[in-house]
C-alpha cells in the first residue's frame, strides 16, 4: 500500500481503504482482479478526517510533473529521393487540408494563410497562388476580409510579381472600396515601385468612392512628395468641396500659408467664414485659427476684428475660449483701451444676462449701472438707467420699494 | 562571592572592546587579535552593506544650528539652509524690534543695516562660519548626497521591476492603499492634509505630466488595435521612408504623354515596365515592415516562484487568458477562499 496518495493515471480509481466493501478479492474461487470490489451499501462508521490527506494543489503538482512532453517529435526523417520528398509533402500537405477544413466553420482564415505560408518557403508559388484563391473562394466572408487580401497582395510583391500583385490588388479594391488600408497600401506600392503615374490614379480611383479627410490628406500629400503644387491644390479644393467642414477648410489653408501664399490663406479663412453655420462647434476652432494667422503674418487690426466677429456671431455659450484668446492677444499687442473694452465686453455680457434672467434683482442692475459708469459712456450710462427704472417692484412692500428709490440719487 | 565576582568583572571588563564578539564574556579581555577582527568584520560590513544607509555616515554635511541635528541619519540640504537663516532673520529682526520700538528713525536705520548685513551675511546662505571655498565644497557635497540619494532610490525601483512580481492573489486593494499612505502620510500630514486632497503635494511638473496625460487619447487596445486611424498613421510613418528619385520622375515625366493621369485614363492597367532596383526595395521595405512587426508584443518575465495551476502547457496558457479576462473580478473570491470565510464587508 502505497504511503503517499497519489494520482496514478493508470488506474481507474486510486486506491482506498474504506471500510465497508466485501473483499471478494481475497476469495481466489472469483478470479477477479485483486482491486475489484463487489459493490455494497457502506455505511462509514468512522468520520474523521484520514491520516492521510492530500490537497488540490499538490493533485495538480503532481500531474503536471507527470505530463507528456508537448509535440512530441516523431524521429527525424532523411529523405533520400524525389519519391520521400514527394510522401513528405503528401503527408503535410493533408496535414494542413485536414487544418482548413476544421477552420471552415470558424470565420478566421489563419490556417489557409499558414497553409499559403507554407508553400510559400517551399518556392512553390503555382500552389501557394492556388491555396490562397481557395481561400477566398471558400466563403462570401473571405472575400470581405481585407486582412486575407493584404496577405494575398503581399505574397505576390515578396514574390517579386508585380503584375500578379497589380491584379490581386486591382481586385481588392473594387471588392473593398471603403478599407483604406487597401487603397493606401496599393497606391504605396505603386510609389515604391517608382511608377508614379500609376500611383496617381491609383488615388483619383479612390477619391471617386469619397473617402474621409485622411484619404484626401494622404492624396495631396503624396502630390506634394513630387513637388506638384498645383495638383495639390486642385486636390484640396476638391477636398473642400467635398467636405465643406471647418476642419477641411483649415487644413486647406494651413496648406496655403505653409507655402507662404497668404493671400490665398486668407480668402480660403474668408470662404470657411461664409460657408460656416453659426452653431458649428468647430467654428470657434476655425475663428481661433484664422485669427491666429492673422497675428502671424502681422495684420494687428485684423486679429480683434475677427475676435469681435466671431464673438458676436457665435452662441454666448462657447466663447469663452475665444474672450481668453482675445485678451491674451490684446494684453501682447494692444492698447490700454483695447484692453478695458474687452475685458468691459466680457462682463457686460455677464450681467445683462443676469439682469435678464431676474429684472427685480437690483444689485445686478447696479453691479451693471457701475461698469458702464466705469467706462464713462454718457449715453449709455443714461440708456442703462431708464432700463433700471422701468423694473417697478411687484408688490406693495416697503422693503422692496425702499431698495429701489434709495441708491437712486 | 558576589562581590568578588563584580569586582573582577569590573576588572575583566576593562579592556573589553564593545563591538568584540567576545563582549558578552565577562572575563574576555580584548587584544590585538581582538582589535583586527573588529576591523575585519567592519570592512566586511561595508563590503556587504554598500548602502550607506544601513549605518549613520561618519561624513555628513551638517549645520549645528539645524533643529534635526540630533537626528545621526540627517543630512542638511538647501531647505535645511534656507530655513536655518530664515530664522535667524526673524530672530533678529526681533531683537532690533524690540530694542528700537522707541526710536522709529533708529529702528529704520537699524533695519536698514540689518538688511545689507543679511545681504551680506545671506551671501553666505546662512552659514556664516564658512569661507567661500569653503561653501563650494559644501555645495558639491550636497549634490553628491542628493545624487546618491536618486541612484539608491533608482536602484530599489530597477531591483522591485526585474524581480518577477509576488503573489497577488491573496493581497487585495487594501494592501496598495496602506503602502500609498505609508509612502505620502507624513508628508500629508505635515502639510495638514487629508488623503483626499493629495493632489495637493504635486509639484507644478508633475501635475503637467498629469494633464498632458488627460489630454492625450487613450490608446486603442483589444480588437480596435488596427482601427482605420491607426493604420492611418502606419501608412504616413512609411510615406516617410519613401525615396523620392525626381530625376525618374522627370524622365518619365516628360516621356509619357498621359502623365497626369485620372480615373477615366484608358492607360488603366496598361503593363509598364518595372527596374528590378525598385523590386528590390519593394521587398526589402516589406521584409523591414515584417521584422518590426515581430517587436509588436514583447516576451514577459517567467515568474517562477507563482503558484502552479496548471498541469499542461496548454492549460498554463489558458490560465493565463483566463487571468487576464476575470481576475480581477474573481479576486476577492479568491481571497476569501484562500482565507477559509469571506469577510464581512
Amino acid at each position: 500500500m502505497a504511503e503517499h496518495v497519489g494520482f496514478s493515471p493508470w488506474r481507474s480509481r486510486p486506491p482506498r481503504r474504506v471500510g465497508g466493501g466485501v473483499e471478494a478479492a481475497s476469495d481466489p474461487s472469483i478470479g477477479v482482479l485483486t482491486e475489484a470490489r463487489l459493490p455494497r451499501v457502506t455505511r462509514v462508521k468512522n468520520k474523521s478526517s484520514s491520516k492521510l490527506q492530500i490537497t488540490a494543489e499538490q493533485i495538480i503538482r503532481e500531474a503536471r510533473e507527470q505530463r507528456e512532453p508537448e509535440h512530441p517529435r516523431g524521429p527525424a526523417r532523411k529523405i533520400a529521393d524525389a519519391d520521400e520528398l514527394a510522401e513528405y509533402l503528401l503527408g503535410e500537405r493533408k496535414k494542413f487540408e485536414d487544418a482548413v477544413r476544421r477552420a471552415a466553420s470558424c470565420g478566421s482564415p489563419s490556417a489557409w494563410v499558414r497553409y499559403a505560408e507554407w508553400e510559400e518557403r517551399r518556392g512553390d508559388l503555382h500552389r501557394a497562388r492556388s491555396v490562397y484563391e481557395r481561400a477566398l473562394s471558400s466563403s462570401a466572408a473571405a472575400q470581405r476580409d481585407h486582412a486575407l487580401w493584404v496577405r494575398y497582395a503581399e505574397f505576390e510583391m515578396r514574390s517579386r510579381c508585380v503584375s500578379h500583385a497589380r491584379n490581386v490588388w486591382d481586385r481588392a479594391v473594387a471588392l473593398l472600396p471603403r478599407v483604406d488600408q487597401l487603397w493606401l497600401k496599393y497606391a504605396h506600392m505603386e510609389e515604391t515601385l517608382g511608377a508614379v503615374a500609376n500611383a496617381r490614379q491609383v488615388f483619383d480611383r479612390w477619391m471617386a468612392w469619397r473617402p474621409g479627410a485622411s484619404g484626401w490628406c494622404s492624396y495631396a500629400k503624396f502630390e506634394l512628395r513630387y513637388g506638384e503644387v498645383d495638383h495639390a491644390r486642385a486636390v484640396y479644393e476638391r477636398f473642400v468641396a467635398e467636405h465643406p467642414r471647418p476642419e477641411a477648410l483649415i487644413r486647406y489653408a494651413k496648406f496655403e500659408a505653409k507655402r507662404g501664399e497668404v493671400e490665398r490663406a486668407r480668402w480660403v479663412y474668408e470662404r470657411a467664414a461664409d460657408v460656416l453655420t453659426d452653431d458649428n462647434e468647430d467654428a470657434e476652432a476655425l475663428f481661433m485659427v484664422f485669427a491666429e494667422f492673422e497675428e502671424g503674418c502681422g495684420e494687428m487690426e485684423r486679429a480683434p476684428t475677427i475676435y469681435k466677429y466671431a464673438l458676436d456671431k457665435m452662441p454666448k455659450g462657447r466663447t469663452d475660449e475665444l474672450y481668453r484668446k482675445l485678451l491674451a492677444f490684446e494684453k501682447q499687442f494692444g492698447e490700454c483701451e483695447g484692453i478695458e473694452d474687452a475685458i468691459v465686453g466680457k462682463r457686460r455680457i455677464q450681467y445683462e444676462d443676469e439682469v435678464r434672467k431676474n429684472p427685480l434683482n437690483y444689485d445686478s442692475w447696479f453691479d451693471l449701472i457701475r461698469l458702464e459708469e466705469s467706462v464713462g459712456e454718457k449715453e449709455r450710462i443714461r440708456e442703462v438707467y431708464e432700463r433700471a427704472v422701468t423694473n417697478v417692484p411687484p408688490a406693495e412692500e416697503k422693503r422692496y420699494w425702499r431698495r429701489y428709490i434709495l441708491p437712486m440719487d | 562571592m558576589g562581590k568578588e565576582t563584580v569586582a573582577t568583572v569590573a576588572e575583566a571588563n576593562a579592556k573589553s572592546l564593545p563591538e568584540c564578539i567576545n563582549s558578552s564574556n565577562p572575563f574576555h579581555e580584548c587584544s590585538d587579535y581582538c582589535v583586527r577582527k573588529i576591523a575585519e568584520a567592519r570592512q566586511r560590513l561595508d563590503d556587504e552593506v554598500p548602502d550607506s544607509w544601513k549605518r549613520p555616515p561618519e561624513e555628513r554635511t551638517l549645520h549645528p544650528d539645524c533643529i534635526n541635528a540630533s537626528n545621526p541619519y540627517h543630512d542638511c540640504s538647501e531647505y535645511c539652509f534656507k530655513r536655518i537663516a530664515d530664522a535667524k532673520a526673524g530672530s533678529e529682526r526681533a531683537q532690533k524690534e524690540d530694542a528700537g520700538k522707541s526710536d522709529a528713525t533708529e529702528q529704520q536705520s537699524e533695519d536698514n543695516e540689518a538688511g545689507k548685513q543679511e545681504d551680506a551675511g545671506g551671501a553666505d546662505d546662512g552659514y556664516p562660519q564658512m569661507t567661500e571655498k569653503q561653501r563650494k565644497l559644501f555645495e558639491l557635497q550636497l549634490k553628491m548626497n542628493e545624487a546618491r540619494k536618486a541612484n539608491q532610490q533608482a536602484m530599489v525601483a530597477e531591483k522591485k521591476r526585474m524581480e518577477p512580481r509576488g503573489e497577488s492573489r491573496g493581497v487585495s486593494k487594501q494592501k496598495w492603499l496602506e503602502d500609498r499612505k505609508k509612502k505620502i502620510g507624513k508628508l500629508l500630514d505635515s502639510n495638514g492634509l487629508d488623503m483626499s486632497k493629495a493632489y495637493m503635494l504635486d509639484t507644478q511638473e508633475t501635475a503637467e505630466v498629469k494633464y498632458k496625460k488627460w489630454e492625450k487619447e487613450p490608446a486603442p487596445h483589444g480588437w480596435d488595435v488596427f482601427n482605420q486611424k491607426t493604420l492611418y498613421d502606419a501608412y504616413k510613418k512609411r510615406t516617410k521612408n519613401i525615396e523620392v528619385d525626381m530625376e525618374a520622375y522627370n524622365k518619365a515625366k516628360e516621356s509619357d504623354p498621359e502623365f497626369y493621369r485620372d480615373a477615366s485614363s484608358l492607360q488603366y492597367g496598361k503593363v509598364s515596365k518595372v527596374p528590378e532596383e525598385n523590386i528590390d526595395k519593394m521587398v526589402k521595405e516589406l521584409k523591414d515592415r515584417e521584422a518590426k512587426r515581430q517587436s509588436f508584443s514583447r516576451r514577459r518575465k517567467f515568474n517562477e516562484d507563482k503558484d502552479i495551476d496548471s498541469i499542461n502547457d496548454r492549460n498554463e496558457h489558458f490560465n493565463k487568458k483566463i487571468e487576464r479576462a476575470f481576475g480581477k473580478y474573481t479576486l476577492e473570491i479568491k481571497n476569501n477562499l484562500e482565507r477559509g470565510t469571506a469577510l464581512p464587508d
